[in-house]
C-alpha cells in the first residue's frame, strides 16, 4: 500500500511540477465561472453576473425549462467539447511524457529494482497519469455543483458522473499512448499515434451517428431525403427504412464495435443526470401534456437515437479495448530489458 | 548467516540480436567489505548488476543473493542501488527524491523522516535537502544518489559507476563515505573502470572481460605472483658481476634491476655483492603488480582502450626500502 501511494504522491508532484497543468486548469475555472454566471430572472437569462439580459418566456426563474437548458449546456456543449476534447486533447500533450521519462535509463532502474512487481508498478504509474484529468474535472464539476446549486436550488450530486466518464474517456486514448511509450520509448511518436486513433474513432463515431440518422431517425420523423439530389420531403408519418441505409449502418457499426467509444462514454453522461427526476435522454418526458402527435414522435426519435447504445455496449466495448492494448503494454513492461 | 552474500554460478545474458552480454558468469562475493568489479566497457558489468537487481531478465541465473534466488523481489527490500546515470525528478527537492525510494521499498513514518535527515548529513547535504534537484550540480546528485540508496539500511549496496563525471574532491569523499559503509558492515559492490580508485578501497576484485569472468580474488592475492624488489643503481656493473646476478634470478634492465623474491633476505647477499664492487644503489623498493598492469594483463590490449576514459592513472604500489 505505501508503494502504491508513493508512486501516487509522484505522480501528482509531477503534474503541479508541469505549467500546462496550471494554465488548463486556469482556463477550466475561468469556463466554469463563465457557466457560473450564467442565472435566470423572472423576465428571462441573465449573463455574466447580471451584465447582460436575454429576455424569454419560457425560460424563467423557476421553470424547468431554465434547469433543462442549464444542465444540456453542461451536459451537451462544456463536457463534450471543453472537458471532452480540447482539455482532453491539452491533458495528452501534458501526460504524455511521463512513460517515455519513466522508462529512461537511471530512472527506471531505481523504480524498477524495488521490492514491488512490475505489473502493480506499471499500472500504478499508468492511473497516476489519469489524476491529470480527474484533478480538472473534479474541479470544473465542484464550480458547476455550487453554480446549480446557487442559481436554481439544486445540489445535484449527479453531475459528479463527469468525473468518472471523461477520466474514463482519457484512460483510453492514454491506453494507446502508454503502449506506444512502453513499445518506443518516444514521447512525440506516442501523442501522434494516440491523437490518430483517436482521431479514427471518432470519425468513425460520428460517421456511425450521421448514418444513424439518415437510415433511422430521418424515416421515423417523417422526413425523406434524396441522395442524388439532395432535396428533401417532409411527411406525416413514419417512413420505411432503406435497406442499403440500413445495411450500410450495419458495417459501420461493426467497424466501430471493438473501438473505444470516447464520443458515446461522454455523451453517457446524459443517461445518468436528471432534471426534476427525468433523465435528460427521454426527451419524452419533458414534453407537456397538450404536446402534438408530431412533437411526441420527434421526441421518441430522439429518445431512440440518444439510446441507440447500451452502457454495457459502450462501456463494455471500450473497456475490452482499453484491456486489451494495457495488457499488451503491460507485457512489453513485464519483460522489456531496461 | 552465511559468509556469502551473492553465490551466482553460470549466468548468461544473450539480447534480442544475439548480443552474447554474460557467457556463464560465477561470482562469490563475501560479506562486509568492498568489492569491486572491473572490465573494460561491454564488458558485461552493468548487465550483470541489472540482473542481480531485476532490471534485466538473465537467460539463465543459478543462484543466490542474500540466501535467496536472485530475482526474488523482496530481497531487494535490504539491497540499495545506484545506477550509472541515475536520473532523479527534477520536480522533487533532495529530501524527497530520498523519502521516495524509501517509499517504494516500502518504508514509512517517522523513520524515514529521521533516516533522511541522518543520511543528508552523512553525504554533506544537510543544508540542501530543501531544494530541487534540478538545482544541483552532478556531485551533489550523485550525493542524493548515494543516500537514497542507504535509505532502507540495506546488506549490500550496488553502486554502478558512482564517480562517473564526479570532480576529484568529490571523489575524495565518496571513497570516504564509501569506507565508512564497509565500517557499518555493509557490503559494497562498485562497477567501475576507475582502476586506481577502485585499487584504494576495494578489498577484493572481479575482473571481467567480454562476459566471463577472468580473475577474481582479493588484491593481494591477485598481486601476490607479481611481487619483486626493484634496485636501481649507478656505475658500471662487471661483467662476472652480471652473470653471478643472472645466476641468482636478477632481471636487468639499464639501470633497474628485479628481483622475484617476497622475503627481503635473500636480497642481502645481492646488495653485498653490488657494494663489494663499488657500484652506487641509488633505491631499493618492495613492488607489486598495480590492479592496472592486472588488468591490461587479465582483459588483454583489446579491452584497454575504452577501460581508461576518464580514470587516473594509478600510482604503483611501491614501498620505498633505501633511497
Amino acid at each position: 500500500m505505501r508503494q502504491i501511494l508513493t508512486i501516487l504522491w509522484d505522480s501528482y508532484r509531477l503534474l503541479a511540477a508541469k505549467k500546462l497543468f496550471w494554465i488548463v486548469l486556469f482556463l477550466t475555472v475561468l469556463i466554469a465561472m463563465i457557466y457560473a454566471s450564467v442565472g435566470f430572472t423572472p423576465e428571462g437569462i441573465s449573463v455574466l453576473f447580471g451584465a447582460y439580459q436575454i429576455e424569454s418566456d419560457l425560460i424563467v426563474e423557476g421553470s424547468m425549462f431554465a434547469e433543462y437548458l442549464y444542465m444540456m449546456i453542461f451536459t451537451d456543449y462544456l463536457v463534450p467539447w471543453w472537458l471532452g476534447l480540447f482539455a482532453l486533447v491539452l491533458a495528452l500533450i501534458s501526460v504524455c511524457p511521463i512513460f517515455p521519462d519513466f522508462l529512461k535509463t537511471g530512472s527506471i532502474d531505481i523504480a524498477i529494482s524495488k521490492p514491488m512487481s512490475r505489473v502493480m508498478l506499471f499500472l500504478v504509474k499508468y492511473l497516476g497519469s489519469l489524476l491529470f484529468v480527474a484533478a480538472q474535472v473534479s474541479v470544473f464539476c465542484v464550480i458547476v455543483f455550487i453554480a446549480q446549486g446557487v442559481r436554481l436550488a439544486i445540489w445535484n450530486l449527479e453531475i459528479f458522473w463527469a468525473v468518472l466518464l471523461l477520466t474514463f474517456v482519457f484512460s483510453l486514448i492514454y491506453s494507446v499512448a502508454v503502449l506506444v511509450a512502453v513499445w518506443t520509448r518516444s514521447t512525440l511518436f506516442s501523442l501522434l499515434i494516440a491523437l490518430l486513433v483517436w482521431g479514427s474513432t471518432l470519425a468513425v463515431q460520428w460517421s456511425e451517428s450521421v448514418i444513424y440518422k439518415l437510415t433511422y431517425a430521418a424515416p421515423a420523423s417523417g422526413l425523406s431525403i434524396d441522395m442524388k439530389t439532395g432535396q428533401t420531403g417532409q411527411a406525416d408519418k413514419p417512413l420505411e427504412v432503406n435497406e442499403g441505409m440500413e445495411k450500410f449502418y450495419r458495417v459501420i457499426k461493426a467497424v466501430g464495435t471493438p473501438l473505444p467509444k470516447t464520443r458515446d462514454a461522454t455523451y453517457l453522461l446524459k443517461k445518468k443526470v436528471t432534471v426534476r427526476g427525468k433523465n435528460l435522454t427521454r426527451m419524452s418526458e419533458f414534453l407537456e401534456d397538450d404536446a402534438s402527435e408530431r412533437e411526441r414522435r420527434e421526441a421518441k426519435v430522439t429518445e431512440d437515437y440518444d439510446n441507440r447504445h447500451s452502457t454495457a455496449y459502450i462501456v463494455g466495448s471500450s473497456l475490452a479495448f482499453e484491456a486489451f492494448i494495457l495488457g499488451i503494454a503491460c507485457w512489453i513492461f513485464v519483460r522489456k530489458d531496461f | 548467516m552465511s559468509d556469502i552474500v551473492i553465490d551466482i554460478a553460470d549466468v548468461r545474458k544473450r539480447y534480442r540480436g544475439g548480443v552474447e552480454a554474460l557467457r556463464g558468469v560465477s561470482l562469490q562475493v563475501p560479506r562486509g567489505g568492498i568489492f569491486g568489479l572491473l572490465g573494460p566497457n561491454g564488458a558485461g558489468k552493468s548487465t550483470l548488476v541489472k540482473i542481480l537487481m531485476t532490471i534485466v531478465r538473465p537467460t539463465r541465473c543459478c543462484g543466490t543473493m542474500l540466501g535467496e534466488a536472485v530475482g526474488h523481489k523482496s530481497t531487494l527490500a535490504k539491497v540499495g542501488y545506484l545506477p550509472e546515470h541515475a536520473r532523479f525528478p527534477e520536480y522533487l527537492k533532495g529530501a524527497e527524491v530520498i523519502r521516495y525510494v524509501a517509499g517504494l521499498t516500502g518504508m514509512s513514518g517517522h523513520l524515514v523522516k529521521q533516516r533522511t535527515a541522518e543520511l543528508l548529513d552523512m553525504v554533506g547535504m544537510g543544508d540542501w535537502g530543501k531544494h530541487r534537484m534540478g538545482t544541483y550540480s552532478k556531485g551533489m546528485k550523485q550525493r542524493i544518489g548515494l543516500a537514497q540508496a542507504l535509505i532502507n539500511d540495506p546488506e549490500i549496496v550496488f553502486l554502478d559507476e558512482p564517480t562517473d563525471g564526479v570532480d576529484p574532491k568529490g571523489r575524495l569523499e565518496m571513497r570516504n563515505l564509501l569506507q565508512k559503509m564497509r565500517d557499518e558492515g555493509r557490503t559494497v559492490f562498485i562497477n567501475s573502470h576507475l582502476l586506481g580508485e577502485l585499487e584504494m578501497i576495494c578489498d577484493s576484485v572481479a575482473i571481467m572481460d567480454k562476459g566471463e569472468i577472468v580473475r577474481q580474488g582479493t588484491i593481494a592475492e591477485l598481486t601476490e605472483k607479481s611481487r619483486r624488489y626493484e634496485l636501481r643503481t649507478r656505475g658500471d656493473l662487471s661483467e662476472g658481476l652480471q652473470r653471478k646476478l643472472a645466476e641468482d634470478g636478477v632481471e636487468t634492465e639499464g639501470d633497474t634491476m628485479s628481483v622475484y623474491h617476497r622475503d627481503p633476505a635473500p636480497m642481502q647477499p645481492i646488495l653485498d655483492a653490488l657494494r663489494a664492487e663499488g657500484v652506487t644503489i641509488v633505491e631499493m623498493r618492495e613492488v607489486r603488480q598495480s590492479l592496472e598492469e592486472l588488468f591490461m594483463e587479465s582483459v588483454g590490449s583489446e579491452g584497454v582502450g575504452g577501460t581508461q576514459k576518464g580514470s587516473t592513472p594509478p600510482q604503483l604500489p611501491g614501498k620505498e626500502l633505501v633511497k
